[in-house]
């Protein structure tokens, strides 16, 4: 997790480089929000690099959005700073911020066609009509909305609306775009696509985008970069790939990914140079770990996520001074079609029903018993406050 | 197969009879309620004997003499200087009304700011305050400003939202529509003024048009204001008329009196069927969504 | 939403200004006269204080004790009657008919008109002695009525008039009872309880806030009835008809009383004060307030 130092560092060297490089980054400096007596913003440092699409995630009210409203100046920070491009725009209002925003109910006009729509901001800012003419039917040739220019909103499908309400933005060329959970108003099918044409927009403009989702299937797909939040305060800021394999804490360990990490809990029994061995409810694991800061008899959990057990015959890749098996008791099955998600007992680890992601075509029933594999180096480990203990050993292949 | 079947038609059957006891209900209510209206337009066309002599509603005698002479009223002017002068007031009543509410309902349902919760509070206070209460100081004021015998008392406190009832129903209104649209609006560069002219004006028209209606009609009805802040005939809406017309003609001219009062009633009856769903939109709007 | 408080407050200024100058100022000045002997025709600055003069003569005044007496008939008669009336049709409106929109439209008219000088006219049309009713009356076998001259029948028209109005109330308890999920409706049925029980246990317990809001201003109304009686029965006969409205009209207008008509005037206030504060504080115990839903981000 970057903190304030390397943050105020890194704005000093981006300044040295000048103006143009500056254009689309986006920097919130110690910023808070309060609505009343409740703090929603807890203090939020983030550099945020032009063209990144940057994906705020978090369950409802981790103030995820509140956060992104403070970016586009529809709220304003109790304290802090926040800089988009080389401006520091906490107190500008937000059409001169260089923004703009698609919202989650789309918040078309009603009364206006998808040309006036898109036209607005430009009639607003006084643009001569030609101009503003040309603009909007530039951004609907874009979006494969130009059959639509003289429609009324309510004439038009959820999916077009969303793309009226991009095409919104992009006429008003923006350095930043927002996204306040755009596609929570669509069905399955539609999002899917929705979030295809978002990404491919992205790649094709190449500018900076925000985009709030709870969703965090849409985070990792579409994200370059994830900040994780929770009660006000980012947990963790990375690559989704990042994310998934080394959650800085129990938080992000158990929001990212799906389904979610299964957690045991354990007490450390000694600690090496190159491992920690945890004492689990019935066997012991030796997780390599590099300057692990943990003391012997430290309370632990231990996070393995569903679809890195293995079941059946250890495969001959997989090192048995790196792999452990266990018996296992089926309690219950969920066949998804191509995968199966299995619910087994495993007293040697956990107490509880651990969640096992296999492949489709493997026979299970309730009741009977099961031998399952575990890669230690795919194993998380924190301490008794949530944070990950130590360098995973894995993590310079990672970086390699 | 009918031992299923059996039960269904029974149902059916019960379902019948209380549908058509619901209809016999409605319409006896129905015909009770609008046979005194229906029974004045059938009159304003009648004889005067023949309106003392039937219940009935089709004139046996049909005759123009009562709504032409009601016409006249029987006082200096015709019905139409009455209602010229009505509309000479309303009109702009209806208009300050309409901005003034509308103003104050976008101040308080959108604007956080200190003692915004007294001053609603002490809006809503302002509907149920009864008005003689007001009117006697009220009266005693406009008379210090030289406005008795004008229209100005009658019109120029809207302007300043005096109607709460009115600014309650927008404010419930704007209550029921997020405020994303107007977000929008201010990315695009709008200041408020320009938000509440581009985007709210336009999606608030339905409790706009309630507004106007109701003060349209409820100013229409009025008569204790005008009656003691008007004293010269040649300024009195139809109201006024009404009362005074029927003090001089009513022992006789039964006919004339009913077809005065029809005529009265039109602008009401015609505006009401125009925009009837409004009516139900504004009334149930300050209430049920509260 | 907007944070600019001076926005906020230049958009409320119209109403700050009014409620100053048009009720508070008013209010407390009508408070003022109430004290003193101000006489319509006198400048202001010979009005003189006479302490409770007005509430003692008010004490004393049997036309004051017959004019409250016969308003609390009127309100208690109109109001509860005008409510049930109203509900009962709406819960008759309430079903799949066809026409619904026609019987809603033909209830509501006599609200629109029922306040003007035009029906009050009409009403003594109606019950004057060879009058619609009398004529009704004769054709069904029964003797004709001194409707507008004989005390007991002259409030009953009053009365009659206010009822006829049913239909803005009904419309508003119509609006409510559609508010209903009908899977309320279904999970009662399902747990089987019968058409009475769900009347009394979901209909009602919901149509609470509906019930309250429709009494509030049915009782703030009626208190203030003015047309009516003005018209068509001029408060008579032998005061039968003089409601509290009336008379302070009269004390201030006709007497030029300005000084007792304002302690009316706040005798009538403090009536309809405490009765919305009883039904405000009463509230909690009957109406039912469901999903609250909280104005916030």
């Amino acid at each position: 997790m970057a903190s304030k130092a390397d943050i105020a560092e890194g704005a000093t060297t981006d300044k040295s480089r000048g103006g143009g490089v500056a254009k689309g980054r986006v920097l919130l400096r110690g910023v808070t929000k309060c609505f009343g007596a409740v703090d929603v913003i807890k203090g939020v440092d983030l550099e945020i690099a032009p063209g990144e699409l940057t994906v705020f995630v978090g369950p409802s009210g981790c103030g995820k959005s509140t956060l992104l409203r403070l970016v586009s100046g529809l709220e304003l920070p109790t304290g802090g700073s926040i800089i988009i491009g080389d401006r520091d725009v906490t107190l500008v209002h937000p059409s001169e911020r260089g923004i703009a925003m698609v919202f989650q109910s789309y918040a078309l006009y009603p009364h206006m066609s998808v040309a006036e729509n898109m036209g607005f901001g430009l009639k607003i800012a006084g643009l001569p009509k030609p101009l503003i003419k040309e603009k909007v039917a530039k951004a609907a040739e874009i979006l494969q909305l130009t059959p639509l220019l003289d429609r009324k909103p309510r004439a038009l499908s959820g999916g077009q609306r969303q793309r009226v309400a991009i095409g919104r933005c992009i006429v008003r060329e923006p350095e930043v775009f927002l996204f306040d959970e755009p596609l929570s108003n669509l069905d399955a099918a539609l999002r899917g696509q929705m979030r295809v044409e978002i990404a491919r927009l992205h790649a094709k403009l190449g500018a900076t985008m925000i985009y709030v989702t709870h969703d965090q299937v849409e985070a990792m797909t579409l994200a370059t970069r994830i900040v994780v939040l929770n009660a006000g305060r980012i947990e963790q800021i990375g690559a989704p790939i990042e994310l998934y394999r080394h959650p800085a804490n129990l938080f992000v360990a158990g929001f990212i990914g799906s389904p979610a990490m299964n957690f045991m809990d354990g007490i450390v029994e000694a600690v090496e140079t190159d491992g920690v061995s945890v004492r689990l409810n019935g066997a012991t694991l030796r997780l390599p770990r590099h300057d692990a800061a943990v003391k012997p008899g430290a309370k632990v959990t231990v996070g393995i996520r569903p679809e890195h057990f293995r079941v059946g015959p250890t495969p001959t890749d997989m090192d048995h001074d790196q792999a452990v098996e266990f018996d296992a008791i089926i309690d219950l099955v969920e066949r998804l079609g191509g995968e199966t998600l299995a619910h087994l007992r495993m007293p040697s680890l956990s107490d509880g029903v651990l969640v096992v992601k296999i492949s489709g075509d493997v026979p299970l029933r309730i009741g009977t018993g099961l031998r399952v594999g575990v890669r230690l180096a795919q194993c998380h480990l924190f301490d008794a406050d949530g944070r990950a203990v130590g360098e995973p050993a894995a993590r310079a292949v990672v970086a390699a | 197969m009918s031992l299923i079947s059996a039960p269904r038609r029974d149902v059916a059957w019960i379902g019948r009879f209380s549908a058509l006891l619901r209809y016999a209900v409605l319409i006896g209510v129905g015909l009770l309620m609008l046979y005194p209206l229906f029974w004045m337009v059938a009159a304003s066309f009648k004889p005067n004997h023949e309106i003392f002599g039937s219940a009935g509603l089709w004139p046996q005698e049909p005759t123009m003499d009562g709504v032409v002479k009601g016409w006249r009223t029987g006082t200096e002017y015709s019905f139409a200087t009455y209602l010229l002068n009505s509309f000479a007031f309303i009109m702009p009543k209806v208009l300050l009304t309409v901005v003034s509410s509308v103003l104050v309902a976008y101040g308080f349902a959108r604007f956080r700011m200190p003692g915004k919760q007294l001053w609603f509070a002490l809006m809503v206070a302002t509907i149920l305050l009864p008005k003689s209460v007001l009117l006697i100081p009220q009266y005693l004021m406009f008379r210090e400003f030289g406005w008795l015998d004008t229209y100005l008392p009658l019109y120029v406190p809207c302007a300043f939202a005096t109607d709460g009832f009115f600014v309650f129903m927008v404010v419930q209104f704007l209550r029921g529509i997020p405020p994303d649209m107007e977000e929008a609006a201010v990315i695009d560069g709008c200041n408020s003024l320009q938000v509440l002219w581009h985007v709210v004006v336009p999606v608030i028209m339905p409790a706009i048009i309630s507004v106007a209606l109701f003060q349209f009609m409820w100013s229409l009805n009025d008569f204790l204001y005008p009656l003691i802040y008007l004293s010269s005939v040649g300024k009195y809406p139809v109201a006024l008329a009404l009362k005074m017309a029927i003090d001089v003609t009513e022992a006789t001219a039964w006919n004339q009196v009913l077809a005065m009062s029809t005529i009265a009633l039109l602008p009401s009856l015609i505006v009401f069927f125009l925009a009837q769903k409004y009516f139900v939109e504004g009334i149930t709007s300050g209430s049920v969504k509260g | 939403m907007y944070d600019n408080r001076v926005s906020g407050y230049l958009y409320i200024a119209p109403f700050l200004i009014g409620l100053a100058t048009f009720t508070l100022f008013p209010f407390l000045a009508s408070f003022l006269l109430s004290f003193s002997d101000y006489q319509l025709q006198d400048p202001v600055e010979q009005a003189r204080f006479l302490g409770l003069g007005n509430y003692t003569q008010m004490a004393g005044d049997d036309t004051f004790h017959g004019s409250l007496g016969v308003t609390f008939l009127y309100v208690f008669i109109t109001v509860p009657l005008k409510l049930a009336f109203a509900l009962f049709i709406a819960f008759v409106l309430n079903f799949k008919l066809r026409g619904i929109g026609f019987f809603r439209t033909a209830y509501y008219v006599p609200s629109i008109l029922g306040g003007s000088v035009a029906i009050a006219v009409l009403w003594r049309y109606v019950f004057a002695g060879d009058g619609l009713i009398n004529q009704v009356l004769v054709w069904a076998g029964g003797e004709p009525l001194n409707w507008l001259g004989e005390p007991a029948y002259a409030l009953f028209t009053v009365v009659l008039l206010r009822l006829w109005q049913f239909g803005s109330a009904m419309v508003v308890f119509l609006a409510g009872l559609q508010n209903i999920p009908t899977d309320l409706y279904e999970a009662a049925t399902i747990d089987g309880a019968g058409k009475a029980h769900i009347f009394f246990t979901i209909t009602l317990p919901l149509l609470t806030p509906v019930i309250f809001f429709n009494f509030i201003m049915q009782i703030v109304q009626a208190f203030q009835e003015f047309n009516g009686p003005y018209i068509i029965t001029g408060g008579g006969p032998l005061k039968s008809t003089y409601l509290l409205p009336l008379m302070i009209y009269e004390e201030a207008f006709k007497y030029f009383n300005v000084g007792y008509a304002a302690a009316l005037s706040w005798a009538l206030f403090l009536i309809i004060a405490l009765f919305t504060i009883i039904a405000f504080a009463s509230a909690k115990y009957w109406v039912f307030y469901g999903n609250e839903r909280e104005d916030g981000e």
